[in-house]
C-alpha cells in the first residue's frame, strides 16, 4: 500500500466536471453522476457537486455530509469535521486521529441526515462489519407533518458491491417518491392508491438502479433489500421488499398500540406465519435468508404495500435489522423509544441513540434507523 | 526533484488482548540527483588516509593511489579536504592554517590535491579520535554545507587512544557529518571502527588486499556523489499511550535506530538517516498498544520520511482486532525474514566475540544457529563467509564445528559483513 503525502491534503478533492458537461471521480476519472457522493469505480468519496441538475428541490436531493443543518434553497450548507469520538482530538487528513490514532469513520461508514426538523435519519456500520452495506435516503418538507419520504435499503453480505447497490436504491427510491407529487384527486381511497402505485414504482425504478450501478455477470449479484413510508399529514403508506421493516410507534399512554407495519420477506417470517414462536424464528437457522429482494437476479421485486391513517402522535419507524435484531417486537421497540427520546422530540437524537444502543449490544450488523415524527 | 514512496508490509490482524503489532516499511528514493547540485546547498567531502607507521611502503603507495582515486570522482564544486592521520590529524590538502578549511573542486584544485597526497610518508601511531575530530572542524568552517560526508581509510588499532578519548570524540561528531569507514589488512579492529561507522550512519568493511583500494575508493566517492538527498529523517508517529519498542534498518544492513530518536513533538520522534541517492532502505517498526475490543481498528504508527522539515511520504501502520484466527496467527513473511536476519547479525557478533574470548562452546553455538538462520533465509552470502569460519554438518539444524585454522582475514570479513542483509522481494 503506498501513501503519498501532498501539501495540499486540507480540502477533499471534487468531482472535475469534464470538457462535455459530464463530472469524472477525483481519484480514479471514472464518469460520475452529480447526485453521487462516492464513486462507483474505486469508491472514492465525492465531495458535494453542485446541486439542482437533476431539477430538483436542495433539501431533497443533499448529498451525505458529516453532520447536516437544516437549509432552504437559500443557505449554505454547514459541514463540521467530527472531533475524534475517542479522545476529542483532530482527524488527520489520512482518517486516523493524530492523537490517539483511533480510525474515524467514513462518511460511508456511518453518517446521518435531517432534512427537516421533524425528520432524520442515521446509518451506521456497526460494531462487526468491515464494511456499511447499509443506505438511509430520506427528504421532508420543512413544516411538520406534511410530507416525507423515509427510504432504507439493507445490501446482502453475502453479494458484492452490496454497499453501491444499497446506496444507488435507496437514493433512487427516495428520489421517484419526492418527484411524485399526487395532485387533485378527488377521494382519499384515489390517493392511497396513488400513493401506493408511486412505492411499487420507487421500488422498481431502486432495483433498476441496483442493477445499473453495479457489475453484470457475477455469480453473486449485488442485491438489497428496501423499505419505504411516505407520510402526507395523517396518511401513512409504506412498502418493503426484504427484511428491513416499517413500524409505527405511538407514543406511551397515547391511543393506539405499536405496529409492525411492514411484513419481512423471509424464512424467519414465513416460519412464524407456520405458527413458529417469533424469537426461536428470528434466532433459528437461515433466519435471515430473505425471499425476495432487489437486484439483477431478483425473482420478484414487487413490494408488499399498505397503509394507515394517524391520528396520535408519534414516530414512522422504518429501519433495517440492524436494529430489530435487539428489538423485534414493535412493543419491544416502543419501550425503548420511549426511553431514548428527548423531551422536544428531536428525530436525529432519537436515530442516534437508537444506533448506539443497538451497538452497544453488539453490532454485529450494519444499522440504519429513519424516523418521521408526527 | 527526489521522489519518495513507502510500502507497508505487515499483519494487522491481532487476537483479542494483542498488544504488539510489528511491521517493515520500504522507502524507496528516486530522481535523488547528484550531490550538492540539486540545489538545497553544496556537498562536502573530506579524505582521510591512516599514514601511521604500520603502513608501510606498499600499504602506503596503495593508499595514495586510492585517495587520488576518489579525489578524482568528487564532482565538480564540491569541498573538499584531504587529512593525514597519525597520532595527530595534519590537514594535507588544503594547505591552510586558518578560515575555510576546505575548498571547491575544479581542475586546479584537482591537480593540487593529487600533488598533496604523492607526499604522503608513514611515520606515527594511530588516534583516530583526532582524526574526526579535525574532519569535524573542517566541515564546521564551511558554512551552508548541506551534505557532508568523508571516507576513513585505517589499517591499525586506535594504540594513541584510550577508548574513552575515542568515545568522546564520536560523540563530539556525531551528526556532524557521515563517515564510510574502511580497514585495510587484518591489524585493525571490526569493533572499534565500526563504533565509529555506526554512529556516523556509514558502512564498515575490510579490504583484504592493498591493491583493492583503489577501485574501493572510487566506488565509496561515486555512491556519495550520487546521493542527492543530503538528509533524510526517518518519523515515526505511535499514538497517545503507545510504546514504541525499537526502530531498526534491516536493509541493505542492519542498524539499530532506536537509541538515536530525537524529540519532533510528543508522539513523534525522528530518527537520522543521512543522505540517500536513488535507493531503496526496508525498516522494522515495532509498537505496543494497549489492547481495544474486537471489531474495532487503530492506527499503530504513521512512518513518514521527512526532507528539511518537510514530510514527503508517509505510511501507515494499523491495527485490527479480531477472532478470526486464520487471520491473526499469520506472520507477515517480510516481518519474519527480517526479524531472522536482525538473530542472524547477532549470532554472527556474538559467536565471533566468543570465540576471540576462547569460549568455543559459545561461540560453537551461536555460529550455528547463524548457519541455521542463513540457510532459512535464504542468505547465500552470509553462508559462504561462515563456511570459511566453520565447517558446517547440517545446516538445518545448525551443527557446526569451528575451524582449527581460520584465516583471519576471513573471521573479519564474517564480521564485517554480518550486519548485510538479503531481500525476499520475488
Amino acid at each position: 500500500m503506498t501513501d503519498h503525502l501532498t501539501q495540499s491534503a486540507a480540502a477533499p478533492p471534487a468531482a472535475i466536471p469534464q470538457a462535455d458537461g459530464n463530472l469524472s471521480c477525483p481519484h480514479c476519472g471514472a464518469e460520475v453522476a452529480p447526485q453521487e457522493a462516492f464513486c462507483e469505480a474505486c469508491g472514492g468519496a465525492l465531495t458535494p457537486t453542485a446541486a439542482g441538475s437533476t431539477g430538483q428541490p436542495d433539501e431533497m436531493a443533499a448529498p451525505i455530509e458529516i453532520t447536516r443543518s437544516i437549509k432552504t434553497e437559500d443557505e449554505e450548507t454547514v459541514v463540521v469535521a467530527r472531533p475524534c469520538a475517542n479522545c476529542g482530538g483532530v482527524i488527520g487528513a489520512d482518517g486516523y486521529c493524530e492523537t490517539c490514532g483511533t480510525k474515524a469513520p467514513t462518511e460511508r461508514d456511518h453518517y446521518t441526515e435531517q432534512p427537516a426538523l421533524w425528520v432524520a435519519a442515521c446509518c451506521d456500520v456497526g460494531v462487526r462489519h468491515h464494511r456499511n452495506e447499509d443506505a438511509t435516503a430520506v427528504a421532508a418538507e420543512p413544516t411538520p407533518r406534511s410530507r416525507a419520504v423515509l427510504v432504507v435499503c439493507d445490501g446482502v453480505s453475502t453479494s458484492l458491491d452490496s454497499d453501491v447497490a444499497s446506496l444507488a436504491a435507496a437514493r433512487r427510491a427516495r428520489d421517484v417518491l419526492v418527484a411524485h407529487r399526487p395532485a387533485g384527486l378527488g377521494t382519499p381511497a384515489s390517493r392511497v392508491a396513488a400513493i401506493t402505485g408511486a412505492v411499487v414504482k420507487a421500488a422498481a425504478e431502486a432495483n433498476a438502479a441496483v442493477i445499473e450501478n453495479t457489475a453484470p455477470g457475477s455469480d453473486n449479484a449485488a442485491s438489497c433489500t428496501f423499505a419505504a413510508a411516505v407520510v402526507e399529514a395523517d396518511l401513512v403508506v409504506f412498502g418493503n421488499v426484504g427484511d428491513s421493516r416499517v413500524y409505527w410507534i405511538p407514543d406511551a399512554g397515547s391511543s393506539g398500540n405499536p405496529t409492525e407495519l411492514s411484513v419481512d420477506d423471509s424464512v424467519a417470517q414465513a416460519r412464524i406465519a407456520m405458527g413458529v414462536p417469533r424469537a426461536e424464528a428470528e434466532t433459528g437457522p437461515q433466519a435471515h435468508a430473505i425471499t425476495k429482494w432487489l437486484g439483477r437476479d431478483s425473482p420478484d421485486f414487487v413490494p408488499r404495500t399498505g397503509s394507515i391513517g394517524v391520528t396520535s402522535p408519534g414516530w414512522v419507524l422504518v429501519c433495517s435489522d440492524g436494529l430489530w435484531n435487539y428489538a423485534s417486537e414493535a412493543t419491544a421497540l416502543q419501550s425503548l423509544v420511549t426511553e431514548l427520546s428527548t423531551p422536544d422530540a428531536d428525530p436525529l437524537a432519537l436515530a442516534v441513540a437508537l444506533v448506539d444502543w443497538a451497538k452497544s449490544r453488539g453490532g454485529k450488523d450494519n444499522i440504519s434507523v429513519a424516523l418521521a415524527r408526527l | 526533484m527526489a521522489e519518495f514512496t513507502a510500502e507497508v508490509y505487515q499483519n494487522e490482524f491481532l487476537p483479542e488482548g494483542g498488544t504488539d503489532v510489528n511491521a517493515i516499511v520500504t522507502m524507496t528514493c528516486s530522481g535523488a540527483g547528484s550531490a550538492g547540485q540539486t540545489g538545497s546547498g553544496d556537498a562536502g567531502e573530506i579524505i582521510i588516509v591512516d599514514t601511521s607507521g604500520s603502513m608501510g611502503r606498499i600499504k602506503l603507495e596503495a593508499a595514495k593511489v586510492a585517495a587520488a582515486a576518489a579525489v578524482d570522482q568528487i564532482i565538480d564544486g564540491t569541498w573538499f579536504a584531504v587529512v593525514a592521520g597519525t597520532h595527530q590529524a595534519y590537514l594535507a590538502f588544503p594547505l591552510v592554517r586558518a578560515g575555510k578549511g576546505m575548498v571547491q573542486m575544479d581542475s586546479n584544485a584537482r591537480y593540487a590535491a593529487h600533488q598533496a597526497i604523492s607526499q604522503f610518508r608513514a611515520d606515527g601511531g594511530t588516534a583516530m579520535g583526532t582524526w574526526l575530530a579535525l574532519a569535524g572542524r573542517l566541515f564546521d568552517s564551511v558554512p551552508g554545507l548541506a551534505q557532508r560526508h568523508a571516507i576513513l581509510l585505517t589499517d591499525g588499532e586506535n594504540h594513541n587512544e584510550t577508548p574513552e578519548q575515542l568515545t568522546n570524540a564520536i560523540r563530539g561528531v556525531t551528526g556532524k557529518f557521515q563517515c564510510d569507514c574502511r580497514g585495510v589488512g587484518v591489524d585493525w579492529q571490526v569493533a572499534e571502527v565500526r563504533r565509529i561507522a555506526q554512529a556516523l550512519l556509514g558502512s564498515v568493511d575490510i579490504i583484504p588486499e592493498p591493491d583493492q583500494m583503489g577501485q574501493v575508493f572510487a566506488e565509496l566517492m561515486q555512491q556519495s556523489m550520487s546521493r542527492g538527498v543530503a538528509d533524510a529523517q526517518l518519523r515515526v508517529w505511535a499514538p497517545q499511550g503507545a510504546q514504541v519498542l525499537f526502530v531498526r534498518q534491516v536493509s541493505p544492513t542492519v542498524e539499530d535506530l532506536t537509541s538515536r530518536r530525537v524529540e519532533v513533538n510528543p508522539l513523534t520522534g525522528g530518527y537520522p538517516t543521512g543522505s540517500w541517492g536513488d535507493e531503496s532502505r526496508d525498516y522494522h517498526v515495532s509498537v505496543r498498544l494497549a489492547a481495544k475490543g474486537l471489531g474495532q481498528e487503530q492506527l499503530a504508527a504513521r512512518v513518514q520520511l521527512a526532507v528539511g522539515d518537510q514530510v514527503v511520504v508517509q505510511s501507515l501502520v494499523k491495527a485490527k482486532w479480531s477472532d478470526d484466527e486464520g487471520l491473526t496467527t499469520r506472520i507477515n513473511p517480510e516481518v519474519a525474514h527480517y526479524t531472522g536476519q536482525t538473530e542472524l547479525a547477532e549470532a554472527i557478533q556474538e559467536g565471533l566475540a566468543a570465540k576471540a574470548a576462547g569460549d568455543d562452546e559459545t561461540a560453537t553455538m551461536k555460529l550455528g544457529r547463524a548457519v541455521q538462520l542463513a540457510a532459512e533465509t535464504g542468505n547465500e552470502e552470509a553462508t559462504t563467509r561462515l563456511r570459511k569460519v566453520v565447517d558446517i554438518d547440517d545446516s538445518e539444524t545448525g551443527t557446526v564445528r569451528l575451524k582449527r585454522a581460520v584465516d583471519k582475514v576471513d573471521e573479519m570479513a564474517l564480521d564485517t559483513a554480518s550486519t548485510k542483509t538479503t531481500r525476499i522481494r520475488g
